[in-house]
């Protein structure tokens, strides 16, 4: 269609709104409630236009193109009705510095004194220098207001975490109600009161802690005023430069843009270029990244330990050091740690380290509690192809959705933002969780299940199926017969008494299944860490199979992926994670290299203990050389998400302190014993070898790589899928009369190398603490235990220490905590091992009894 | 004059209740409609009948209703028993002496458009009526004239009350939506219109608790009979409420086109003792108001129009001379300020400073510039803002400034 704007003609297509053709063509209409990822809304009515033949004023935000519409943006009555409504706003805004006509001169005097309490002007409010509404009283030309200013005088809400939101200097624009409610489904803030009253705020003016918030940051990010404000950046001023990078703190691989300031991080941002995430992030991406990188907990020095004490040295001291001690423990006596939080080419970096160097095939990182390890282990052992050719985005094409053993509304923000687009789309999300989500709400069906009943859950849903499919008489898929034999055999006579399931909402949830044409099935932790967790996956591999379903791991850390590529094709001969452990323990081993989180090794009996990590912990203690590692935000590299991704990351600032890439510190070691495949100059050199090497990485080009270009993991899928028999064993948990209570892990996403995020932000802490004990109501009661209480968690190899969070849809007897490895050992759940590592991909339930604190 | 249509039984005594209600006639336009004519012909009779929507806006019900898309989707009725603009009282009086008569034009509407379920969104205040409303909705049960089956035709209907919270802006119908999903008051961008786009994103016929009270008559007795009960092009009665400094003030049904002056001095019973005419507001708070010079005027949807006035809801509010304008006009941007439902800037701030200036006048603080100020501001609300609010509010606000400029300005 051709329309008209200011008498030029535009060709157009498809549904627009004016606004959006006009910005596209380079005209300017002023706009201030207007967003790009937002519904119109035409409250602030700036953006007016006149077009021909229709009444008024029309905003241009919410007006859709139509054949021959005639536009005009700029009349002189436009002109003057932009202005007087501008007057209106700014007669509830302090607008003493918009209009003052010294504001030009007045950034030199303006120095410190923006750290009052109470913004009155430009000049005192943090958004001064990125403010839409200075940028629209600059070019309508304001110079006076007719008005006397109100003050609003509302009190300044300063007691949540991460950002204060002062209405005074709210506009009503509706953005942060927008972004809320339709993208990241929280709805936590609305319009309250009428008329002049109206403001933003919060059900009964609550905090938003207690109004189901994830802070996610993004009503701070589309507020075109300063009436939210981060309160990390308040008192900074302006960055003084910006780069982009991805985020490492979990599997999705957002794109941020990161604001410095004289080579400091201010702040953190999503980017509206992300590929996965589009302009979203999460509470990790948007608040803690320079929390992360600038934590006081960082070490920035090599040490060594000369008698008894570790002691700083030089990079050339500690190599030496390491290089000469390392040569003594060649082969099955050494092992190394990895972590999955590192760059696909450090950790291959990190690989050859160990096979070329160190000799040894005892080599694992904590991408062996994932789901994507277990669901491997399952098809390996029955000779299944994984299939993991998915993107993120197909979730929000789904019809119906299967979430089982994942809260992603925590773990997983960006997938579930895609989740929900599908529900608003009208599909169906059936949710199979010990407690209730906040992202429940959202499902057609939540069957609150027993922890560890699964298999049971999974078998009869693929009971009814078949049932069903006897009437329908579909194509038979391959293993049909041995599955059926399979399950005819299991015993289901009391899986409504098992699972804690009862007949209709099972009935309800496999007529869900059935009845659809584009199903996901999503799981996580909860159905993998139990030592019969292969098995659980591939009774939801033959239900996904059923209702042909993709399934999706949902692997927690940011390169599980990238871990998995590099180390598929090694061999599985070397001691895993757990037995790593085990025999650092025993004596067995002689020398470890943590180049990733471990538990506490205290009762560990090592010969050498090499830790190259960014963040001081407990573990030092043990150490004999400590190399410092810089983060993510210091060196470049690639990660590849949770969908195959392989994302390139950049460099944001210089390391910090004496920190170095640990790229750098493995091919320096590496050339010192003598290796002369370790000249690397950067990691691109590293990106290039892996292309030749690692077998997923063949078909990558370098240079789309350097252009940022889409660039995929793509899995050869030669096989139909076929159904594989089930293997029935005794699997739930069994509490006894001095252990009554069983203790579900929430194997935490929180953590960054060995840095906890929860304690290194208070922020986080007070939304989600890794100490947090989950205690049912009805057993909080029973035992009179209060919110926030001290108490102990004990099994029979061990205890630590948390704080009682009541839960009120927990079962009664279940309890829940956070297994972090590198949290203090006191309030660590790896303090009970042996009992958490059953196997090696387990973690499992433990029974366990609750002790008071005093 | 020509006979009472909806209000020709409201003297007798229990006239609410389905008995005596049936003995009246009651309940034979739904025989007619369910059981001898085909929702086609249904939705042809009201378009011919010229029924104009007695809410407000004045859209004729039948073209309102073939605007229906016919999609797989449930479709909703909504009847529009808010009655929040300042001075209308009529539809009480249908809902409470006969609400038969509305249960009546439910089942007809929604068995025209083939709809299932009916809302009755009644303002908050109606406790009582809405009571009245539930008993007759379960009476109307107990006769098959509601739930599955009625009358064996096939056809389904479940209608049920909902009361509001007490904001003027839940009268408005897509604010009334949103109330009714059990969200905020607010109203919503159109298009797309409630027709296309309703209650739970489906279709959607909103009319007037009085607009729907017709559809039984015009069955009854035939689109013919009912237009010649007003104009042409404006069928039917109307519910007068008259109030003020009249003898009689009360609800007086007479035919679209009677004249103001006649309602006024005929049928009102003229001015009270020793009251002198003023003015008058013609069509409830949000029309323009008119002087005592202009009451000679046909009281039907285009006449008012052309005379830069509306009939609104049919509320006509008598001022006599000793009322200072200057009350009025507070009265009038008090309420505005107040029931603003904040979305937009012109509506939200535009009137609270036209009301905050009004108020200064009022304390003897008034400026020179203030009329002028008043009248900048009410012109940049009106035509600029989401939803009609904006324009109920500039329009009676423009023309009491216009017409008695001398008289504020005497305050200042
Ligand atoms: C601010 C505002 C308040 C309104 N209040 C009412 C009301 O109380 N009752 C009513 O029937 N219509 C009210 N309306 C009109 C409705 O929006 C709608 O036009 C009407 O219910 C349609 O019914 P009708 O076509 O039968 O008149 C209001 C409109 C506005 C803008
Ligand atoms: S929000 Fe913008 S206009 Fe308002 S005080 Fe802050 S910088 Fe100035
Ligand atoms: S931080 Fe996120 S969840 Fe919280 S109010 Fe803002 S947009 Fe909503
Ligand atoms: S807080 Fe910011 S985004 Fe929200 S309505 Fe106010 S100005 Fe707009
Ligand atoms: S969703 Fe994941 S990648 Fe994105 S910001 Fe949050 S933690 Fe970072
Ligand atoms: S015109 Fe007034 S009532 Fe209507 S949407 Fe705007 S602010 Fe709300
Ligand atoms: S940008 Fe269009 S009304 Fe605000």
């Amino acid at each position: 269609m051709i329309i008209i704007i200011d008498g030029k003609k535009i060709e157009v297509e498809g549904k627009r709104t004016v606004l959006e053709v006009a910005r596209e063509k380079d005209i300017f209409i002023p706009s201030l409630c207007d967003h790009p990822q937002l519904t119109p809304f035409g409250g602030c009515r700036l953006c007016i236009v006149e077009i021909k033949e229709k009444r008024g004023y029309p905003p241009s935000c919410s007006t859709y193109v139509e054949n021959g519409m005639e536009i005009k943006t700029k009349t002189p009555r436009l002109q003057e009705l932009r202005r007087e409504i501008l007057e209106l706003i700014l007669s509830e805004h302090p607008n003493a510095c918009l209009i003052c006509s010294e504001k030009e001169n007045c950034d030199e005097y303006k120095s410190t004194i923006r750290k009052v309490g109470e913004v009155t002007g430009c000049v005192l409010c943090s958004n001064n220098g990125r403010c839409e509404l200075q940028d629209v009283v600059e070019t309508l030309k304001i110079d006076k207001v007719k008005f006397p200013s109100v003050y609003r005088d509302l009190d300044v809400k300063k007691g949540d975490p991460f950002f204060d939101r002062d209405y005074n200097l709210c506009i009503l624009c509706g953005r942060c109600v927008r972004v809320c409610q339709e993208v990241r489904g929280a709805s936590a803030v609305s319009f309250v009161y009428r008329g002049s009253e109206a403001v933003v705020g919060t059900v009964f003016d609550l905090p938003l802690l207690e109004s189901g918030c994830q802070f996610c940051g993004a009503c701070v990010d589309v507020c075109p005023t300063g009436s939210l404000t981060e309160r990390g950046i308040r008192y900074e001023g302006l960055p003084d430069e910006r780069a982009k990078t991805i985020c490492p703190l979990c599997s999705i691989g957002c794109e941020l843009k990161i604001d410095l300031k004289r080579q400091k991080i201010l702040s953190s941002k999503p980017s509206d270029e992300g590929a996965v995430n589009e302009g979203q992030a999460c509470v990790k991406g948007r608040f803690l990244i320079k929390d992360v990188v600038h934590s006081p907990r960082r070490i920035l020095k090599p040490l060594i330990r000369v008698n008894k004490k570790l002691e700083e040295v030089s990079w050339e001291g500690a190599l030496d050091f390491v290089a000469q001690k390392l040569k003594k423990f060649k082969g099955k006596k050494t092992a190394l740690i990895a972590s999955p939080q590192v760059s696909c080419e450090e950790y291959f970096l990190l690989h050859k380290f160990a096979s070329e160097e160190l000799k040894t095939e005892n080599v694992d990182s904590s991408y062996r509690f994932s789901p994507l390890a277990v669901f491997d282990k399952m098809a390996k052992e029955n000779g299944l192809e994984l299939g993991l050719n998915f993107e993120i985005k197909d979730i929000s094409r789904a019809k119906t959705l299967f979430l089982i053993g994942e809260d992603i509304s925590k773990s997983h923000p960006i997938i579930w933002l895609e989740v929900l687009k599908a529900v608003k789309g009208g599909a169906k999300l059936i949710v199979a969780s010990p407690e209730e989500l906040s992202l429940s709400r959202y499902s057609a069906l939540w069957l609150q299940i027993k922890p560890g009943t699964e298999f049971y859950l999974l078998s009869f849903l693929s009971k009814l199926f078949l049932q069903k499919e006897q009437e329908a008489d579909h194509p038979r898929i391959e293993g049909l017969d041995s599955f059926e034999d399979s399950l005819d055999k299991l015993d289901l006579s009391n899986v409504f008494e098992m699972t804690g399931i009862t007949r209709e909402e099972l009935k309800e949830a496999s007529e869900l299944l059935l009845d659809t044409e584009n199903a996901a099935f999503l799981f996580g932790m909860g159905l993998t860490q139990h030592s019969w967790g292969s098995r659980n996956v591939a009774a939801l591999w033959n239900l996904a199979l059923q209702a042909q379903a993709q399934l999706f791991p949902l692997g927690l850390e940011n390169n599980l992926r990238g871990v998995f590529e590099i180390g598929r094709n090694s061999s599985d001969k070397g001691l895993n994670l757990n037995q790593i452990f085990q025999a650092a323990s025993s004596g067995e081993l002689k020398a470890l290299y943590l180049a990733g989180p471990a538990p506490y090794l205290k009762k560990a009996n090592l010969e050498l203990l090499v830790i190259q990590d960014s963040f001081v912990n407990e573990n030092f203690e043990f150490a004999d050389a400590v190399l410092p590692a810089s983060t993510f935000a210091e060196t470049e590299g690639t990660f590849i998400n949770g969908e195959g991704r392989l994302q390139k990351f950049n460099k944001v600032i210089d390391p910090l302190g004496e920190a170095k890439p640990d790229w750098w510190i493995i091919s320096q070691l590496a050339r010192r014993m003598g290796n002369k495949g370790f000249h690397f100059k950067n990691p691109s050199d590293i990106t290039k070898e892996m292309i030749k090497i690692v077998p997923s990485f063949s078909n990558i080009s370098y240079a789309e790589l350097e252009k940022g270009q889409k660039i995929f993991i793509q899995e050869e899928t030669k096989k139909e899928r076929s159904f594989i028999p089930l293997k029935y064993s005794d699997s739930h948990y069994k509490k006894s009369k001095e252990y009554p209570f069983l203790m579900f892990l929430d194997y935490s996403l929180d953590y960054y190398r060995s840095l906890s995020l929860s304690q290194e932000s208070r922020g986080l802490k007070a939304i989600r603490d890794s100490r947090w004990i989950k205690v049912s109501l009805e057993d909080a009661e029973e035992l009179n235990l209060k919110e926030g209480e001290n108490i102990a968690v004990e099994s029979s190899s061990g205890k630590f220490k948390g704080f009682v969070k009541i839960v009120k849809s927990l079962p009664k007897g279940i309890l829940g905590a956070s297994f972090l490895l590198s949290e203090d050992s006191d309030f660590s759940v790896s303090g009970l091992i042996p009992s958490v590592f059953q196997e090696s991909h387990s973690l499992g339930m433990l029974p366990v009894k609750i002790k008071r604190e005093k | 004059m020509k006979e009472k249509v909806l209000t020709e039984h409201f003297g007798l005594e229990n006239l609410y209740k389905i008995d005596v209600y049936k003995k009246q006639g009651g309940y034979q336009a739904t025989e007619k409609a369910l059981k001898k004519m085909k929702p086609e012909e249904i939705l042809e009779e009201v378009k011919k009948a010229n029924l104009r929507g007695r809410g407000g806006a004045g859209f004729p019900a039948g073209v309102k209703w073939s605007f229906v898309p016919d999609t797989d989707k449930p479709k909703y009725l909504c009847v529009n028993a808010d009655e929040g603009e300042p001075g209308t009282f009529k539809d009480r009086y249908i809902m409470s002496h006969n609400p038969h008569m509305l249960l009546e034009g439910i089942i007809i509407t929604s068995f025209c458009v083939g709809i299932h379920a009916a809302f009755i969104y009644i303002r908050g205040e109606y406790e009582a009526i809405a009571l009245r409303l539930e008993q007759a909705i379960s009476e109307a049960y107990e006769n098959g004239f509601l739930g599955k089956n009625i009358l064996e035709s096939g056809f389904d209907l479940d209608i049920f009350v909902h009361r509001g919270a007490g904001a003027y802006i839940c009268g408005e119908e897509t604010a009334l939506l949103e109330s009714l999903e059990g969200k905020r008051g607010v109203p919503r961008l159109k298009p797309p219109f409630p027709a296309s786009v309703g209650l739970w994103q489906c279709p959607t016929v909103i009319n007037n608790v009085e607009t729907i009270s017709n559809i039984s008559h015009i069955i009854l007795n035939g689109a013919e009979w009912f237009v010649k009960q007003g104009l042409p092009k404006d069928g039917g009665t109307r519910i007068f409420g008259v109030s003020g400094m009249v003898k009689n003030p009360g609800i007086y049904e007479l035919p679209l086109g009677t004249s103001l002056k006649d309602i006024i001095f005929k049928h009102a019973g003229g001015m009270k003792e020793g009251k002198k005419l003023k003015a008058v507001i013609p069509g409830g708070m949000s029309a323009p108001i008119l002087t005592a010079d202009e009451i000679n005027i046909k009281m039907d949807f285009d006449s008012l129009v052309e005379a830069n006035s509306m009939l609104g809801s049919a509320a006509i509010i008598v001022i006599d001379e000793k009322t200072s304008i200057l009350d009025v006009l507070k009265v009038v941007t008090k309420f505005y300020s107040h029931e603003s439902c904040g979305q937009c800037t012109p509506c939200r701030i535009g009137n609270s400073w036209i009301n905050k200036i009004v108020k200064r006048i009022a304390e003897g603080k008034g400026k020179k510039e203030d009329i002028d100020s008043i009248l900048r501001l009410a012109s940049n609300i009106e035509g600029n803002t989401l939803c009609p609010l904006g324009d109920a509010a500039a329009m009676p606000i423009l023309s009491i400034t216009k017409k008695f400029r001398k008289e504020l300005e005497s305050h200042v």
